[in-house]
C-alpha cells in the first residue's frame, strides 16, 4: 500500500504509524508501573511497619505454604475498627468489612505460570523477606525490587553449601 | 510497443527496488519498536484474601476433611479437598471399610448440593399462603419461637414427624424428643427405601433371624450369584460396597470367574453383567425361588447331601409345572439353574428390590432366603451375613424404616384431622408418594406444616414454614452404614466449609427447640451443641480393643476420629444369622396380583430408581442429569421403554411420544425401543416430573408415580410398586430424547 501512493505520504505515514507504535509501548509501560499505584485501599507499609507489625503477621503462610498470603479483611479491621477509623483509606478498608466484601488488591509480585515458587522453603533456610522484595517497609508503593528472573534466582542458588546445589539447579525443582 | 513494455518494465523494477527497500526498512524499525516495548504480562492480576479466612487453611493448598456422604442411604465414607475455604473435589475415603475409597455419581455430585443456586438461604415463611410460593425470610429466633408456641400449645399426640430414611444422629435427637413429648415415634419413608425393599428385607430378617438388622450378602467370596431383582450394580441398597465387591467376585481369585444369574423383567446394568439374565414375569421371583428349591432338595443336587426332614418339608406339594408357567420360565431352563446353584462352591441367592415392590413381596424374600438356608450359605464365607449393629450404645443406629402401610395409616389421620403440627425432613412425600395415596389432599387438613428441606420441593412448596437444614457437608453427625461391611463401622460427618447462607442444621433446630420447651424434653436432650454431643459419644469408642487406629488420649482419639472419618476395627468381624424363625412345613405360595385388567391394561408397569436420580432427590443436580442412563444412555428427561416386538405392532418408533394409562392416572412419555425388557412389561424410570424443586429440576420429564396403585403386600406393609397395569396409547407426537449414543432410525449406532 505505502508503494502505490504518492512519494509524498510515505515517510509521514511511516512516522505516524511508528508513533502510534510508540504510544501504545508507552500505555504499556505506564500500566505496568501503575498496578502499584492503582491499589483500592490506599495502604502504606512504611506506617504499619514502624508501627513495628513484622510481615509474617500479615503475610502468615509464607513460612508455611508455597503462598504467603494476603490478610483476610477481618484481620486489618481486627486494629483498624479502633485505630485511625477516622482517615479515608481506613473508612475505605471498613467500608469493606460492612458489605462482606473482599478488597481486590493488584498483584505486584508474581513469577510466569510455568514456574513453580514455594516461599516455605525459601524462608525455612533462613531468608528474610527483604532480601528479595527490597526493602518493602519504606516503600509508599510496591514496587518490585528486581526483576526476578532465572538467572537471579540461580545466582543464589549456586551459592548454597555443596550438598544442596545438585537439587537446587536442576530443572524439575522449580519447572515440575 | 516494445518502448511500452520497456516502459513498463522499468517502472515495474522500479516498483519492485522501492517495495523491497520499504519493506525492508519498516520491517526493520518495527523489529527495533518491538524490542523496546516491555514484556509485561502484569497487567492488573489481582489477589483477593477472604474477608473471614477459613480455619485451618493454607492459601493454594488444599486441605482434605474425611465425612461421611449422605446422598442415599448408604453411608459411604468420603474425602472432600477444599481450597481457600470452598470445596473442590468429592472422592471415596480408601481407609473407610464400606467403600474402601471407591464412589458413585451421586456421592461426587454432592458439591452441586453444597453450592446449588436454588438453595435457599434463610427461614422463610410462606406469607401468601400454601402453594403460592411467596416466601418472606424469617428471623430463625421468631420462626424457632413459633414452631415451639405450637408444640406447647396442644395435645402432643397430635403431632407427626415423617422422615425419610434420616441419617441415625438425626433420628436420635428427634426421637428422643417426640418421646420426651409424649409424641409418636418418627416416621421414616421414602420411595428410594422402597424401591431398595429395606422394609421387606428387615421384616423377614426379624421373622427368620430374631434381628431387625439388614442381611448383607458376601458376593466378593463367593463364586455363583443368584440376584432376584437386585440390581446392585446401579443403586440397590449399598451400591458402592456390592459393586466393590462384584469386582473380587469376578477377578479377586485367580482362574475363578464366577458365575452369576439374573432375574428381572428388564435388562438392568447388574442383569446386563450377568452371565445370564432371565427375564422373569413380573412378581414370581418367590415362585422362581420355590421351583429351584424343589428340584435341589428333590434331586438331592450339589454338596450338601442330605437335607433334613425340616427342609424337604418346606418344598412339600410344589408343582414346578405350574411355577414354570406362571414365572414364565421353562423348566428345562430351572432345572439347568438349579444345578448351577447347587453344585456352586460358595452360592449365594439375593432377595433385592424388584421382588419386595409387589404383593407377595414376603414370601418372594422367604423363599429365595429359603435357597440360602438348604444349601448352608448363612453365615458361611461368600454367603449371607447380618449387618452390624452399632459398635457403642451412645451412637445408636436408626431403627427400621416404616413400612408404606404405616405411612398410610399415618395420611389416613391427617385426613380425619387427628394431626396439628407435621414436620417433613428428608423426604418430598408429595412428589414420592403415588397420587392415589392421597397425601396431598391430606396435607391440606394439617394446620401447620413444617419443612426442613434446603430447597423448594414440592412438598416444601405446601409448608407454612421452613427452616433449611444445612447440607451434608455444612454439619456434623454419624452414620452407622447399612448394609454394613465386614466389621463394625461408625461414619463420622462433619462440615467441611463454614455453612454459605443463614441456614440451620436440623439437628441444632431439634437441641435448641428442646432446650426451649424445658421439662422432661430439655432432660432428655441435654447438651449444648451436636459436636459436643458427637464428642461425648465418640470418646466411649477410646478405649476399645477392636480400633483399627491408636490414641493415647481422648483428645486425641476425637482428633483421630475425625481424621479417619468414624471408627472402626481393625479386623474382619461377621455376624451369623441364625435361623430360628424357620417355619416348619411348606413355603407359601403367593403369585402376585396386581390393579387392572389384562384386557383394558395389557401391560406390566416397571418404574424403576434412575441410577443418577434415585426416586427423584437427584434431579435438581445438572451433573445427575447428565449422567446417562447405563442401558438406554437417555439423559435430561423422561422414557418408556417398549420391547421391539410390542413396538412393531403398535407402529411404535424412538422418539415418539405416548400417553401411559393407568387405572389411577396417565402421563406421556417418550419411547424408546428397548430389546432388553419382556414384551408384555414397559418400564419408565423414576425421577423426572417434578414441579418445584429448582431450576435444573422443574418441568422435565414425567413422575410415573402419578400411575401407581397403592397396594400393599399384605405380610410386610410394603409398597407394591410393580403391581399396576397399563395401556399404551400413541399420541402422534414426536419429541428428540438426549441420548449419548447415536442411532441411526434402524437402531444401529452410528457412532463406532
Amino acid at each position: 500500500m505505502i508503494n502505490r501512493m504518492g512519494t509524498r505520504w510515505r515517510w509521514p505515514v511511516m512516522v505516524s504509524v511508528l508513533f502510534l507504535f510508540a504510544l501504545v509501548a508507552a500505555r504499556s509501560y505506564q500500566e505496568s508501573t501503575s498496578n502499584q499505584r492503582d491499589q483500592r485501599v490506599a495502604f502504606s507499609h512504611p506506617i504499619h511497619a514502624q508501627a513495628g507489625i513484622q510481615c509474617l503477621y500479615c503475610h502468615s503462610e509464607a513460612a508455611r505454604s508455597q503462598i504467603a498470603g494476603i490478610p483476610s479483611v477481618q484481620k486489618c479491621v481486627g486494629c483498624h475498627q479502633v485505630i485511625a477509623a477516622d482517615e479515608p483509606p481506613v473508612q475505605e478498608l471498613l467500608g469493606y468489612w460492612e458489605r462482606d466484601e473482599p478488597i481486590p488488591w493488584r498483584r505486584v509480585t508474581e513469577q510466569l505460570d510455568f514456574v513453580y515458587f514455594s516461599h516455605q522453603p525459601h524462608l525455612g533456610a533462613g531468608l528474610n523477606c527483604e532480601t528479595c522484595h527490597g526493602n518493602v517497609a519504606q516503600m509508599e508503593v510496591v514496587e518490585p525490587a528486581v526483576d526476578m528472573h532465572m538467572g537471579w534466582c540461580l545466582r543464589c542458588h549456586e551459592a548454597q553449601p555443596a550438598i544442596k546445589i545438585a537439587r537446587l539447579v536442576d530443572c524439575i525443582t522449580c519447572h515440575k | 510497443m516494445s518502448e511500452g513494455l520497456r516502459t513498463t518494465n522499468n517502472n515495474h523494477k522500479g516498483a519492485q527496488k522501492l517495495l523491497r527497500r520499504g519493506f525492508l526498512k519498516l520491517a526493520a524499525v518495527g523489529a527495533g519498536l518491538s524490542g523496546c516495548i516491555p514484556v509485561n504480562d502484569k497487567m492488573a492480576r489481582w489477589l483477593e484474601a477472604p474477608v473471614r479466612p477459613p480455619e485451618e487453611a493454607l492459601p493454594g493448598e488444599a486441605t482434605w476433611y474425611a465425612s461421611t456422604c449422605r446422598q442415599c442411604p448408604a453411608g459411604c465414607g468420603i474425602v472432600v479437598r477444599t481450597i481457600n475455604g470452598r470445596a473442590k473435589k468429592i472422592d471415596g475415603n480408601p481407609a473407610h471399610p464400606l467403600n474402601q475409597g471407591k464412589l458413585c455419581s451421586r456421592g461426587q455430585a454432592g458439591l452441586q448440593v453444597l453450592y446449588n443456586p436454588d438453595r435457599l438461604k434463610n427461614a422463610v415463611r410462606q406469607s401468601g399462603g400454601r402453594g403460592t410460593h411467596q416466601f418472606e425470610p424469617i428471623q430463625w429466633e421468631a420462626a424457632l419461637d413459633q414452631v415451639a408456641e405450637k408444640l406447647k400449645g396442644i395435645n402432643p399426640e397430635r403431632v407427626a414427624f415423617l422422615g425419610g430414611l434420616m441419617p441415625d444422629h438425626l433420628y436420635l435427637l428427634v426421637s428422643r424428643f417426640l418421646e420426651a413429648l409424649g409424641a409418636p415415634a418418627p416416621f421414616q419413608f421414602d420411595m428410594h427405601s422402597a424401591y431398595d425393599g429395606r422394609t421387606t428385607a428387615i421384616k423377614v430378617s426379624e421373622e427368620l433371624f430374631g434381628t431387625t438388622t439388614l442381611p448383607f450378602y458376601d458376593i466378593a467370596n463367593a463364586d455363583v450369584v443368584f440376584s432376584f431383582g437386585a440390581n446392585f450394580l446401579e443403586t440397590w441398597q449399598s451400591p458402592v460396597a456390592y459393586s466393590r465387591g462384584y469386582g473380587e467376585f469376578r477377578q479377586g481369585e485367580p482362574g475363578r470367574r464366577g458365575f452369576m444369574v439374573h432375574f428381572e423383567p428388564r435388562l438392568s446394568a447388574t442383569a446386563a453383567s450377568a452371565d445370564e439374565w432371565v427375564p422373569i414375569r413380573p412378581g414370581s421371583e418367590g415362585l422362581v425361588a420355590l421351583a429351584l428349591g424343589r428340584m435341589i432338595v428333590e434331586r438331592r443336587l450339589g454338596h450338601v447331601g442330605a437335607f433334613t426332614e425340616e427342609e424337604s418339608r418346606l418344598y412339600q406339594g410344589l408343582d414346578v409345572e405350574r411355577l414354570s408357567r406362571e414365572s414364565d420360565v421353562p423348566v428345562e431352563t430351572l432345572e439347568r439353574l438349579a444345578h448351577i446353584l447347587a453344585n456352586g462352591n460358595r452360592p449365594v441367592a439375593i432377595p433385592g428390590g424388584a421382588p419386595a415392590g409387589h404383593t407377595n413381596g414376603h414370601s418372594a424374600y422367604l423363599a429365595v432366603q429359603a435357597l440360602n438356608l438348604i444349601l448352608r450359605r448363612l453365615g458361611q464365607r461368600g454367603g449371607v451375613f447380618l449387618s452390624q449393629p452399632t459398635p457403642v450404645e451412645t451412637l445408636p443406629a436408626a431403627l427400621a424404616s416404616s413400612s408404606f402401610a404405616a405411612v398410610q395409616d399415618l395420611i389416613r389421620r391427617m385426613y380425619d384431622g387427628q394431626v396439628d403440627v407435621l414436620f417433613v425432613y428428608g423426604t418430598n412425600p408429595v412428589f414420592e408418594l403415588p397420587e392415589a395415596s392421597g397425601f396431598r389432599a391430606s396435607l391440606e387438613r394439617v394446620p401447620f406444616v413444617v419443612s426442613f428441606s434446603p430447597f423448594v420441593d414440592e412438598t416444601a412448596a405446601q409448608a407454612d414454614l421452613i427452616l433449611p437444614d444445612h447440607t451434608y457437608l455444612e454439619s456434623w453427625g454419624y452414620q452407622v452404614p447399612s448394609p454394613s461391611a465386614d466389621r463394625p463401622v461408625v461414619s463420622n460427618q462433619q462440615p467441611v466449609v463454614r455453612p454459605l447462607s443463614d441456614t440451620r442444621s436440623t439437628a441444632e433446630i431439634i437441641l435448641a427447640l428442646a432446650a426451649q420447651l424445658g421439662g422432661e424434653v430439655a432432660d432428655a436432650l441435654p447438651w449444648r451443641g451436636f459436636s459436643l454431643f458427637l464428642e461425648d459419644a465418640s470418646g466411649m469408642l477410646f478405649g476399645s480393643s477392636l480400633s483399627a487406629y491408636r490414641a493415647s488420649t481422648a483428645g486425641s482419639f476425637w482428633a483421630a476420629w475425625r481424621q479417619h472419618g468414624g471408627w472402626w476395627a481393625d479386623r474382619v468381624l461377621q455376624l451369623e444369622p441364625e435361623p430360628v424363625g424357620f417355619r416348619v412345613g411348606p413355603l407359601p405360595v403367593t403369585p402376585p396380583s396386581f390393579e387392572g385388567a389384562e384386557e383394558s391394561f395389557p401391560f406390566y408397569l416397571y418404574p424403576y430408581p434412575n441410577l443418577a436420580l434415585s426416586d427423584g432427590r437427584g434431579a435438581n443436580l445438572p451433573w445427575l442429569q447428565e449422567v446417562p442412563d447405563p442401558m438406554t444412555t437417555a439423559r435430561w428427561s423422561s422414557w418408556i421403554e417398549i420391547n421391539p416386538q410390542t413396538a412393531d405392532s403398535m407402529g411404535l418408533e424412538d422418539n415418539q411420544v405416548v400417553r401411559v394409562v393407568s387405572p389411577h392416572g396417565e402421563i406421556e412419555a417418550i419411547v424408546v425401543v428397548y430389546p432388553g425388557i419382556r414384551p408384555d412389561v414397559i418400564a419408565i424410570p423414576v425421577g423426572q416430573g417434578h414441579s418445584d424443586y429448582g431450576r435444573y429440576a422443574r418441568e422435565r420429564g414425567t413422575n410415573p408415580l402419578t400411575l401407581l396403585a397403592p397396594l400393599v403386600d399384605p405380610e410386610s406393609g410394603a409398597l407394591a410398586w410393580g403391581a399396576t397395569r397399563v395401556r399404551v396409547e400413541p399420541t402422534g407426537r414426536k419429541v428428540t430424547l438426549a441420548r449419548l449414543e447415536s442411532l441411526d432410525g434402524e437402531g444401529r449406532e452410528t457412532i463406532r
